[in-house]
């Protein structure tokens, strides 16, 4: 059975229809990523999932019970932790308080808090000397790591991640992704949405493609990356067909 | 109120009911009342309804007004209209010093200066005595000649009030009352499409504390007798109750809702001492249950008309001449640490079609709202048509032939479809602006949509009035943000006709766009942007193959194979 | 220079409880974005719930305190379900006039019921205060800078220290992600508000043994609070402390050396100076706009 499984989804900002029936799932333990231009609905299926956007139609279940249109509170509470687009660092809390935080979905002794954020000081090294800094003076890769930290100590069974490699320098794209395979062989399942199709589909075992709010194409990387209409939805029909 | 005959009709009653009905003087007072109070609401109207200010200090200008009146004519011996008038206008004088030194800032400081200019203004006149007389207040205060008798000057009072009410109804569908509204609506977009913002908000403030001294200076004549605890704090949130009441976005709402807060005190004697109390439920139940008011809600049952002229072909009349129209060098704009734009080139040629591209966060939409004068650069320059302009504000850019939509489509949500474009089109000034206006709105094929609330419109119709709206301003240079973005299929295809049309007529477009076949069908030239720095510069064929923006699109160069 | 130190002394007692009412006043608008025009109404309650328990119910002064506090919080409570929640996805504007509208609606309805006599209510506590070199401490203004001292000290302690006061602050900084991360958002609004209440209410109780407790104080204070928030730099916890000490302060010193009538009037100057010379404020940042 599918960990997380999406059928018929339909969303809207308003008036603006966002998602239009999109249907995917995603197996325990895998990376599944969602590809797609801006403005696709790569975002706008994270949110309904999370819970920040209440689905207009279909059904959203995780681990076989219906979740679409709960409160991001409850989402988060059964084990789905959701980094979104642009890190969402609190500016004005230090690196050490952001990581507290992420454990806010579970009860949790101070003693083990203390210890998990250890861990996650172990796993993100680079964060340690600015674990009393406020979190506006990091660099946006090491907000990114800091948003990934935070995430973790949600001990979620399903992350969702919005554009990891947003704004980041290559190396550092290469950095935030090994850790990402990490938590994979931690046993977190991924949901990866991102606009960098190459560095995504290179540790994804799926992906699906969006387009304007529908899903296009679904397979295995190496598929995807040699299929056309990927690239079209890239960088334009044309292009594509001469490339 | 359109027609002058039904005016004159309207002004004829007014002096009717006041000489002539048979009214016992109790009634007379009360109505005096009510016409003074209803002058000083509709500057509320004004200021609140119209453009979205929140001022608190109206009891005090009505009482500048008044004391305006009874210092002038007892003091120094003016005539009733000469005091009057001298107590209008240093009322219309410090609500400019007030709005002036205030309403740069956001919209609570305001709130906030009121409330203590008011307080000041009554420790003014409750402790100079030499000149207020104090507490004990100002007594026999002289009606005008000939207007001594009650009946008379309740007359008065109700001409006055018909006319300002009549004058703040119209100033609704005037280019001023218009501009104000769009400030209301979205401050960001009026500046854009040339209002200057700053000074629409110190005009609207200035006329309510005009209306408001000159309410205050006929209630000074009506009662004959006024002291500094008619013009408290508390007479200001009452004067904002009735205007809330009765609905602040129309004149008519405010002379309804103060001749029911006048007039049900009276009926509801039981509850004599917690009237006030009442009002303040009342305003907190307002604003949950019906924040447009009484006249709001009856008058959104009805269609709007509008008078839109017959459409005509639009000509835009700043010809793109030759070469760069718009030239930009090391453009700057950082964030604290963050480089959002860091020295980025861009040369826009006249006539061209120029697609400004890439990855999410590239600094795209900060160069535009650079460009159109929304941040001021950090660095670097930018020439329009030849002339330098950087760090200019946004009205200014408008007038100089700089038009931009937004991302997040920004329209004045209660003013139709029409009256938005009419905003943008004001520079032509009178006659001219309507038809250009018109002609705008039937070039992006909504002229059947004119009198439609904007806010009522769907997705793909509030892109083509905001596009229509810049249009109206006659623009050199169009600056699009993601014009596709949410519209479907069919629309995106009617999006590609449209921005081909536009070149037909002269005018340059800059465009940023994520939608790549757009991009590849219109576009002349494109710009790339990675990391707040351009990568590429070139024809679509050139640039959309360029290995760094294929990196920087899909990650690293393009047919690497996969395990 | 005894008397500069004297009224240097009596300032920072009154500006003390004006930095209460500001601190509440900002840690909602904190919270919520808005900006809370009945705070002073707060401190007014605090100051009659006093009069209601000890003069007209007779009890003693401690368990006055106790139930005044008690009665604030649920006033809080109260005040956030029928004020802010409602409106809490409106603009800004009706949720300001909403709380505009509370204001009338609370000084009215005391006034209603209690009439427009003030009363008066005894210090907190009998001691006479103290005698240095011609410098004389009132005890009661004494108590009102030590306790606003412990009062501010214990805040910075719960914000800084307790993993609660840190979901506040997130929560304040960005509702969204606060509530991804599983913080119960309306829950930190309602203790915002609670808290703010208390703090007003503390106020209240505070101020009225020195000023007559009539329907007229919330008014009064919250103006002194308003200009304090912005002469401190609207949004900033610490200068609304100093904005407040500063305001009672120079009122005391411009009704001495000045006029007594105009006592009202000198917070507004100078706030009107600040807005038009720094209205970023004491420490604020510079007033930043968005696109």
């Amino acid at each position: 059975m599918s960990l997380l499984e999406l059928r018929e989804v339909d969303a809207a900002y308003g008036a603006v229809q966002a998602l239009r029936g999109v249907s995917l799932s995603v197996a325990r333990g895998e990376i599944v990523a969602l590809l797609g231009a801006n403005g696709a609905g790569k975002s706008t299926t994270l949110r309904a999932i999370s819970g920040l956007l209440r689905p207009a139609g279909g059904t959203i279940l995780f681990d076989g019970q219906p979740i679409g249109g709960l409160h991001p509170e409850r989402v988060v509470r059964l084990g789905i932790a959701h980094v979104p687009e642009g890190r969402r660092v609190f500016p004005g809390l230090s690196v050490r308080e952001n990581i507290l935080l992420g454990a806010s979905n579970r009860r949790a002794s101070r003693a083990e808090m203390a210890q998990d954020a250890s861990a996650m000081f172990a796993l993100f090294p680079d964060l340690v000397r600015f674990a009393d800094a406020p979190g506006w003076t990091l660099s946006g890769g090491q907000q990114q790591m800091l948003a990934l930290a935070r995430g973790l100590m949600a001990k979620p069974t399903l992350l969702l991640l919005d554009e990891p490699s947003l704004g980041l320098a290559p190396l550092i794209v290469q950095q935030v992704f090994r850790i990402i395979r990490q938590i994979r062989e931690t046993g977190t399942t991924v949901l990866l949405v991102e606009q960098n199709a190459r560095v995504a589909l290179s540790i994804a075992d799926r992906g699906y493609v969006l387009e304007t709010g529908r899903l296009a194409v679904s397979g295995a990387p190496a598929e995807l990356w040699n299929n056309e209409e990927v690239r079209a939805a890239y960088l334009g029909g044309r292009v594509a067909k001469a490339g | 109120m359109k027609n002058p005959a039904l005016a004159l009709l309207g002004a004829a009653a007014c002096v009717v009911l006041g000489l002539v009905a048979p009214l016992d003087d109790y009634l007379i007072k009360l109505l005096m009342q009510a016409a003074t109070y209803a002058i000083a609401v509709l500057g509320l109207t004004i200021v609140l309804g119209y453009t979205g200010q929140i001022s608190l200090a109206q009891a005090a200008f009505f009482g500048i007004g008044a004391y305006g009146v009874a210092l002038g004519s007892t003091g120094l011996g003016l005539s009733f209209f000469a005091a009057l008038a001298l107590g209008t206008l240093l009322a219309g004088l410090f609500g400019v010093l007030l709005g002036g030194s205030t309403l740069k800032l956001g919209g609570h400081y305001l709130a906030m200066v009121t409330i203590s200019f008011q307080e000041i203004l009554t420790l003014v006149l409750t402790n100079w005595v030499g000149l207020t007389h104090g507490p004990d207040g100002v007594a026999n205060i002289p009606r005008p000649t000939g207007l001594v008798a009650a009946p008379r000057y309740l007359a008065l009072c109700l001409l006055v009030l018909f006319a300002t009410a009549w004058a703040v109804g119209a100033l609704k569908r005037r280019p001023l009352g218009l501009a104000m509204q769009a400030v209301r609506d979205n401050e960001l977009a009026a500046s854009v499409v040339g209002v200057n913002t700053y000074r629409v908000k110190i005009i609207a403030f200035a006329l309510s504390a005009l209306l408001g001294g000159l309410g205050g200076g006929l209630f000074a004549g009506a009662f004959r007798y006024i002291s500094p605890d008619q013009f408290s704090f508390d007479d200001s949130v009452v004067l904002l109750t009735m205007a809330l009441l009765g609905g602040v976005e129309a004149a008519t709402g405010s002379v309804i809702g103060t001749a029911l807060l006048v007039l049900l005190p009276e009926w509801l004697r039981f509850l004599r001492q917690f009237y006030l109390a009442v009002y303040g439920l009342a305003v907190i139940l307002i604003m949950v249950f019906m924040p447009a008011g009484i006249w709001g809600f009856l008058a959104g049952l009805r269609p709007r008309r509008v008078a839109m002229p017959q459409p005509g072909g639009l000509v835009l009349g700043r010809a793109a001449g030759e070469g760069a129209l718009l030239e930009v060098v090391g453009l700057a704009k950082h964030f604290g640490g963050l480089r959002a734009v860091d020295g980025v080139d861009l040369r826009v040629l006249a006539g061209e079609v120029h697609a400004l591209i890439g990855p999410n966060g590239s600094g795209k939409t900060t160069t535009l709202n650079v460009l159109s004068g929304l941040y001021r650069p950090t660095g670097g320059s930018v020439r329009l048509a030849g002339r330098e302009v950087a760090g200019h504000a946004p009205h200014l850019l408008a007038a100089a032939g700089l038009g931009r939509t937004f991302q997040n489509i920004r329209l004045f949500h209660s003013l139709t479809a029409f009256e938005n474009v009419l905003i943008g089109a004001q520079a032509a000034g009178g006659a001219q602006a309507a038809e250009r206006a018109a002609a705008a709105l039937d070039f992006v094929g909504l002229a059947d949509r004119a009198g439609a609330i904007a806010a009522s419109l769907p997705y793909g119709h509030q892109r083509m009035v905001e596009i229509a709206r810049a249009l109206a301003g006659n623009p050199a240079l169009l600056l699009l943000d993601e014009p596709a973005a949410g519209l479907n299929l069919t629309e995106k295809q009617a999006l590609g006709q449209l921005l081909d049309r536009l070149r037909g007529l002269g005018v340059t477009l800059l465009l940023i766009e994520h939608d790549m076949d757009l991009v590849e069908q219109v576009a002349d030239r494109i710009t790339v942007l990675n990391f707040g720095k351009r990568i590429a510069d070139g024809t679509p064929a050139e640039v959309l193959r360029h290995p760094e923006v294929v990196a920087a699109y899909l990650g690293e160069e393009a047919g690497h194979e996969f395990a | 220079m005894s008397i500069a130190l004297q009224l240097l002394f009596t300032g920072i007692g009154i500006g003390a409880v004006y930095a209460l009412v500001a601190l509440g006043f900002v840690l909602i608008y904190r919270a919520t974005n808005v900006v809370n025009f009945a705070q002073g109404q707060f401190a007014m309650l605090g100051a009659f719930g006093m009069v209601i328990t000890t003069e007209g119910l007779g009890l003693p002064y401690w368990l006055g305190i106790l139930l005044t506090l008690a009665a604030m919080a649920l006033f809080g409570a109260l005040f956030n379900l029928g004020v802010y929640y409602p409106l809490r996805h409106r603009s800004f504007l009706p949720v300001v006039i909403s709380t505009i509208g509370a204001s009338i609606l609370l000084t009215n309805g005391v006034l209603a019921t209690y009439g427009p006599e003030p009363a008066t209510l005894p210090g907190l506590t009998d001691l006479p205060g103290l005698n240095f070199g011609g410098l004389f401490l009132d005890s009661q203004y004494l108590a009102i800078i030590a306790i606003t001292l412990v009062l501010v000290v214990l805040q910075y302690l719960f914000f800084e220290r307790t993993l609660l006061g840190k979901k506040l602050q997130a929560t304040s900084q960005d509702k969204e992600m606060a509530s991804l991360l599983g913080i119960p958002v309306a829950g930190m609004i309602m203790l915002t508000f609670v808290y703010s209440a208390v703090l007003g209410g503390i106020a209240g109780i505070l101020v009225a043994p020195i000023l007559f407790v009539s329907v007229g104080l919330g008014a009064q204070i919250a103006l002194k609070a308003f200009a304090a928030s912005i002469i401190g730099g609207f949004g900033d916890i610490p200068g609304a402390i100093a904005g407040g000490l500063a305001i009672g302060v120079i009122e005391t010193f411009g009704a001495f050396y000045i006029s007594v009538p105009y006592k009202d009037a000198y917070a507004f100057v100078l706030l009107f100076a600040f807005l038009l010379l720094r209205p970023q404020g004491l420490f604020g940042e510079k007033v930043s706009q968005k696109a």
